[in-house]
């Protein structure tokens, strides 16, 4: 007997370490979908040479001495506390495609597997236990469609689009908010299609009617309940509103934060435009200091409503920037696309904070210390939120698969940030 | 070489002579299906052929006619068009992952040359056992010898998913041993001057191995300064391989009928038999007999009890929801607006104009929101699993209450023409049922919308739109019927 009661605690303990520890409930990714430039935001050069800082000589010294920002990054500045940096990362890749894939995916691996995008992961994983009404994955406005990001799982792990434009005054969510149709109208609309399917059920024999109704209910349900409320940012303050800036991204991050609170698990902010090959630094004068306003209001924002701790913030993109600038035509002062080294800003939900991990040299064309890889952080996301990164997922011919087939493998991996993870 | 032929001559006229034609097997079975009725024929026809549904006036031309061949004309009609050649285009597309890029990387030179090579074979409706050979013979350069893009569509070119991806496409094997990769062995390829074209070759130089290659218990030798791939296509093509045959045969069942003799089309083996193994050994037989014609093939399945069966529980035709280019179109032609479609690969063959079909785009890299959503397939891989045939609920939340489809609605060159000459309600009823499924509207549904006017005190502008969503919506318009 008194060996049972040993058996089961032993049990019991080795069941409580196999879980993984849950710090995060959220995650919102910040995609500089075209590759943004490192150089100019996240790992400064300005002790270089011109070539190398391009029009950016001057710096921000943070409040952590540790931490220094690109000039147009002042706001970000005043909270270096919140985040740290992962100035290391490397995939080596320089075309968009598979630059994405890998990004977004984890797997540098090579083989013929398509695998889903870690949002796909996380829907899927977490497919029985989140109860809410909205998909749990959701992109706004418009998901990364450069590769197919449901992967092997299939189409219903993708993200939500909304659509529309959270910065107009009504933010058209795609099939949910619809400034055309009134609800008296989109009533009686449903009631007639109510009596068509029922006159027309011999018709439709072989086909599911039930099914698809219960679907309807449902979306009738969130179409007009109190749901659609999330996407309306008219509830928020004009303050508020302001300090996230009143342009896409800025609004994108706001809506970001409702959907935090309304429990949604993924979000992906994907803002377009960094793929500056040519006038480089004109473009970069106009988006940096609206990255820098929607990140800083975004961090404070959820700090101090409490939700830091739980919500995971990530920045970057599918890669970086060449540090060396093409000033010649036909470029005239851009920045070509480079995986060899770039960085990405991680935030909350169990991260350390106010930290740096890795190192570049003088120019930022190489790394110097601790190379990350793309599996080496969304396996550290996996386990933030609670799930394992040497776990499996099934694959419809070959059986399960390890979920990132790269992870602790020479040349694709150099193993989970650990050092980042709160204790 | 006499001796051979007169013996493929004596087979030949042996597996004529066992083919038995679909509805006699049914009959066999005692289980004659009844027929459809003339406008859910129509429809399914139009679909299951083109992929696109018919205009109002080829609905009313058709159930007006009187001519008691019109069924089997309308199936020459259909396959003697364009859209039979682009919607099967489109299919072989997604068998060979026909993308510019990630993860089969063709690029849109090499998509729309090897679009070409299909849509040429598709045309001259050459044997399927020929189409294959010179597929998987093909060396050179990826725009000038399109077929060779077969050799270039993956992430990474290894023998091993070369020879896995012909066993799953061309013998449904989802498994397979890793004995035949030696075949694809001496493929090289390299770049050249211009940009993006890839010439790939064969290496003669190769050592020959050892040991005899054994498939499916035949030993095949190989030999210095051949190519080795001829071996196994010999084999693979030969008529007394009838899996071959086979797998192709379900597949233009599957396609036709919504669901395989063999489901899914791609999962041969003990574990996955067929539903009906009498019909599908005489269905391979004829295949084989007819030469590979694969349009004769499917024009007879067209014809039969099988395909023209009120729906019915039997392994004939199958309901099953509209693929997501299908949709698009579909609401593209019904509205007369389509979606706008572009590549982001700056290329002179990534441009579509203004109109363009979802099934005319022939690369997966060019998507848009509604096609994603409807779960297009993806070219990831080549299963036909990767057509969704789910319906889930954000696809009908855009059909429900987005404001592009309303938008459409309102916008639509083709029902605002309809209520321009301010109609009856009748007859709007009428002309909209037509447009968006392909039949007259029932008593009982005249009733219903017109007491839905009266209620609702609707214009007919406004009864229009109503109706073009309701019907949008219904099931009936979902699904293939």
């Amino acid at each position: 007997m008194k060996q049972l009661k040993i058996i089961t605690i032993v049990f019991f303990l080795l069941f409580i370490g196999s879980i993984e520890a849950q710090q995060a409930k959220s995650i919102i990714l910040i995609y500089l979908d075209g590759g943004p430039s490192q150089t100019d935001m996240f790992d400064p050069k300005p002790d270089a040479t011109r070539d190398i800082y391009g029009n950016y000589k001057n710096v921000q010294q943070t409040n952590v001495p540790e931490i220094v920002l690109g000039e147009k990054f002042p706001l970000l500045s005043k909270i270096a506390d919140k985040f740290s940096l992962i100035r290391s990362m490397t995939h080596g890749l320089n075309g968009h495609e598979t630059a994405h894939y890998a990004m977004i995916t984890g797997d540098l691996s090579g083989g013929s597997v398509v695998y889903p995008s870690f949002g796909a992961v996380i829907s899927y994983k977490l497919q029985n236990s989140y109860k809410g009404i909205l998909p749990p994955y959701i992109s706004l406005v418009e998901a990364n469609n450069r590769f197919n990001e449901g992967g092997f799982l299939g189409n219903s792990f993708k993200s939500f689009g909304t659509k529309g434009a959270p910065e107009k005054n009504i933010f058209e969510v795609d099939g949910l908010v619809n400034t055309f149709v009134p609800a008296d109208k989109f009533k009686s609309r449903m009631n007639m299609l109510a009596d068509f399917e029922a006159q027309n059920k011999d018709r439709m024999h072989g086909v599911d009617e039930a099914a698809i109704q219960k679907l309807r209910t449902q979306n009738v349900e969130m179409i007009s309940g109190k749901l659609k409320d999330v996407f309306n940012l008219s509830n928020e303050t004009k303050e508020m509103r302001e300090k996230y800036g009143q342009n896409r991204l800025g609004q994108s991050c706001l809506v970001a934060r409702r959907l935090v609170e309304a429990g949604v698990p993924v979000i992906n902010v994907r803002t377009t435009g960094w793929d500056t090959h040519k006038v480089h630094f004109q473009k970069m004068n106009q988006m940096l200091p609206e990255l820098d306003r929607a990140l800083w209001a975004l961090l404070t924002d959820l700090d101090e409503k409490g939700l830091l701790q739980n919500t995971i913030v990530m920045c970057g993109g599918e890669f970086g920037r060449t540090p060396r600038v093409l000033w010649e035509a036909p470029w005239n002062g851009g920045r070509s696309h480079f995986g060899t080294a770039f960085s990405y800003l991680v935030a909350g939900g169990g991260f350390i904070t106010g930290k740096v991990i890795g190192k570049t040299d003088k120019t930022g064309e190489n790394i110097l210390e601790r190379k990350v890889y793309p599996a080496d952080l969304i396996g550290t996301v996996y386990k933030l939120m609670g799930i394992d990164p040497y776990g499996t997922l099934p694959h419809p011919i070959e059986g399960n698969l390890p979920m990132l087939p790269s992870l602790d493998k020479s040349g694709q991996s150099n193993g989970l940030l650990l050092e980042l993870i709160k204790k | 070489m006499r001796i051979y032929l007169i013996a493929f001559v004596l087979l030949f006229s042996v597996t004529i002579a066992k083919a038995q034609n679909i509805d006699s097997y049914f009959i066999s079975k005692g289980e004659k299906p009844t027929l459809c009725s003339d406008e859910v024929f129509l429809r399914r026809a139009y679909i299951s052929v083109t992929g696109r549904i018919p205009t109002k006036e080829k609905v009313a031309e058709f159930l007006n006619s009187t001519d008691k061949d019109k069924r089997s004309k309308l199936i020459d009609d259909l396959l003697s068009s364009d859209e039979y050649l682009t919607y099967f285009g489109n299919k072989w597309g997604d068998m060979l992952r026909i993308k510019s890029e990630f993860p089969s990387n063709l690029w849109p030179n090499g998509v729309q040359a090897y679009n070409r090579w299909v849509h040429e074979k598709l045309v001259s409706n050459t044997p399927y056992n020929q189409m294959i050979r010179e597929l998987l013979l093909s060396k050179g350069s990826n725009f000038r010898m399109p077929a060779v893009n077969f050799y270039r569509a993956f992430p990474r070119k290894t023998p091993e998913n070369i020879y896995g991806n012909i066993q799953l496409l061309f013998l449904g094997n989802r498994k397979t041993t890793d004995e035949g990769k030696v075949f694809f062995s001496q493929l090289r390829y390299k770049s050249t001057k211009e940009w993006k074209e890839e010439i790939v070759y064969v290496d003669y130089h190769m050592k020959a191995p050892v040991k005899q290659v054994t498939i499916d218990g035949i030993s095949l030798p190989l030999t210095e300064n051949e190519d080795w791939r001829t071996v196994y296509v010999n084999h693979l093509t030969d008529p007394s391989n009838k899996r071959f045959a086979s797998v192709m045969a379900n597949r233009l069942w599957y396609w036709i009928m919504g669901q395989g003799l063999v489901n899914e089309p791609d999962d041969w083996g003990v574990q996955n038999p067929p539903s009906k193994p009498e019909l599908l050994e005489s269905l391979t037989k004829k295949f084989i007999s007819s030469g590979y014609n694969m349009k004769a093939f499917v024009r007879e399945i067209l014809n039969s009890y099988a395909f023209q069966c009120a729906n019915s529980d039997v392994g004939t035709f199958k309901p099953n929801r509209l693929n997501a280019e299908v949709i698009v179109d579909a609401i593209a032609d019904i509205t007369g607006i389509s979606d706008p479609y572009s590549s982001r690969v700056p290329e002179p063959f990534s441009f579509f104009p203004i109109g363009t079909h979802s099934l005319e785009l022939g690369d997966a890299t060019v998507s848009s929101n509604t096609l994603e959503l409807f779960g297009r397939a993806s070219r990831d891989v080549s299963l036909e699993s990767q057509h969704i045939k789910e319906l889930n609920s954000r696809q009908l939340l855009y059909l429900m209450n987005s404001s592009e489809l309303e938008s459409k609605i309102r916008k639509s060159p083709v029902l605002n023409e309809l209520i321009k000459n301010q109609p009856a309600v009748s007859d709007i009823c009428k002309a909209v049922t037509l447009t968006v499924l392909s039949r007259y509207p029932t008593p009982a549904e005249m009733q219903l919308y017109n007491s839905f006017a009266t209620q609702n005190k609707l214009t007919t502008k406004q009864l229009c739109y109503d109706l073009a969503w309701m019907e949008l919506n219904s099931t009936e318009f979902l699904y293939n019927h």
